[in-house]
């Protein structure tokens, strides 16, 4: 029985192990989010874009992947840009939805939808390494930012699968 | 007996609620030394290095208001968010020797405009903190000046306690402004105004007369 006992205690101290190990260095220097633009028709209220970006650069720290997630129109050093990425966007699509549809038929019927076209390129050569293309969707009774929210997650999932066996410097 | 004892207890708990919720809407929140927070810069902004070494003095920055949150009794800043601003400037130039020690010795004169300082609307599920501001970069000797616009954003997660609320919030805004000013101090935009107004030392430039309204950025400042 205390044989037993020490085995799961032992199980669990090795189990635990990594979580103290030292997080592994960033992949790319730098990441630069920029604000991303709308095509003709999309009607989203204008603050909605900086929200995205907030929200969008929120994620990129959080995925851990980037030495440094700059501002906007940030100078980076001649060295670091071959190891950067720039991330653009384009709104090509927006729906407002039907609070009624919603209320009455339910099962994300009448549901706000958003298309958002990504291009990631490398910054020194200006190369795309991915173009990833998000759909959300959410309830129109909420707030149109909770799209923002959705959409800044998604392109980062994207970019996570996208980067995973990149090297940095090609 | 039991029914009219619960619903006694209902009462009594309606009647604080509703007390409590009188006294939040009649009157307008207050700066107290629970609800304020002290916004400061954790670490100083270092600013671009340029073509040659320069000096830079501070003018002038605009005044905003000092409530940043109004719900749950308000959350005030300590300070005006001028002297935050003027106080980070000065500390982000002088931590890279870019701070000249008076008006007379720069090599451009900044004049920071706040439009927007503490937080917007947000999705409702997290604080939305947005630092915009507009800084007026002048080359004293030929009077010639740039508009550069810089902007910080920062988003943080709601909380339910007013103590966590306020760490929040504090952190929020802290973020978005250093954002902003590293937008600024490290901005292709400041790069570009700085090569297009700087003159070399030794060249005496013609002291051209720039209307005192051109240092004024375009648009109209908030608060």
């Amino acid at each position: 029985m205390q044989f037993i006992r020490m085995t799961m205690v032992v199980a669990f101290v090795v189990a635990a192990l990594p979580g103290f190990a030292k997080d592994k260095e960033a992949q790319f220097k730098s990441v630069e989010a920029k604000h991303f633009e709308r095509a003709e028709g999309v009607e989203l209220s204008p603050e909605f874009t900086d929200y995205l970006y907030a929200e969008l650069r929120a994620e990129l720290t959080k995925a851990k992947l980037f030495g440094q997630v700059l501002g906007e129109g940030e100078v980076v050093d001649a060295a670091d840009a071959p190891s950067s990425i720039i991330i653009e966007g384009n709104i090509t699509e927006y729906k407002k939805g039907s609070v009624a549809k919603d209320a009455l038929i339910g099962f994300t019927a009448g549901w706000r939808s958003m298309k958002v076209d990504t291009t990631i390129k490398r910054r020194s050569d200006q190369s795309v390494v991915a173009s990833p293309q998000i759909h959300v969707r959410a309830s129109p009774r909420w707030k149109d930012k909770v799209l923002a929210k959705e959409a800044a997650h998604q392109i980062v999932n994207e970019l996570k699968k996208a980067l995973k066996d990149k090297d940095p410097a090609k | 007996m039991v029914s009219r004892v619960i619903l006694g207890f209902g009462t009594v708990a309606l009647l604080a609620l509703s007390a409590e919720t009188t006294v939040a809407f009649a009157d307008e929140p207050k700066p107290t030394p629970d609800n304020t927070i002290h916004v400061e810069l954790t670490e100083p902004v270092k600013p671009q290095a340029f073509a040659r070494p320069l000096k830079f003095s501070l003018t002038d920055v605009t005044a905003q208001p000092m409530l940043v949150y109004k719900p749950r009794n308000g959350i005030f800043l300590d300070r005006t968010p001028v002297e935050i601003t003027r106080e980070a400037f000065s500390n982000c130039l002088k931590s890279a020797d870019m701070l000249a020690p008076d008006r007379e010795s720069a090599d451009f004169l900044l004049t920071v405009y706040l439009f927007r300082f503490g937080l917007t609307d947000s999705s409702g599920m997290d604080f939305f903190g947005k630092v915009e501001l507009a800084v007026v970069v002048k080359n004293p000797k030929t009077g010639k000046s740039q508009q550069v616009s810089a902007a910080g954003t920062s988003i943080s997660g709601v909380a339910l306690r007013k103590k966590n609320i306020q760490k929040h919030v504090l952190e929020d805004i802290n973020n978005a402004f250093g954002d902003a000013l590293r937008n600024f101090l490290r901005g292709q935009n400041l790069r570009d105004a700085i090569t297009a107004l700087d003159v070399p030392p030794d060249t005496k430039a013609p002291a051209t007369t720039t209307p005192p309204g051109s240092d004024k950025p375009i648009g109209t400042p908030i608060g």
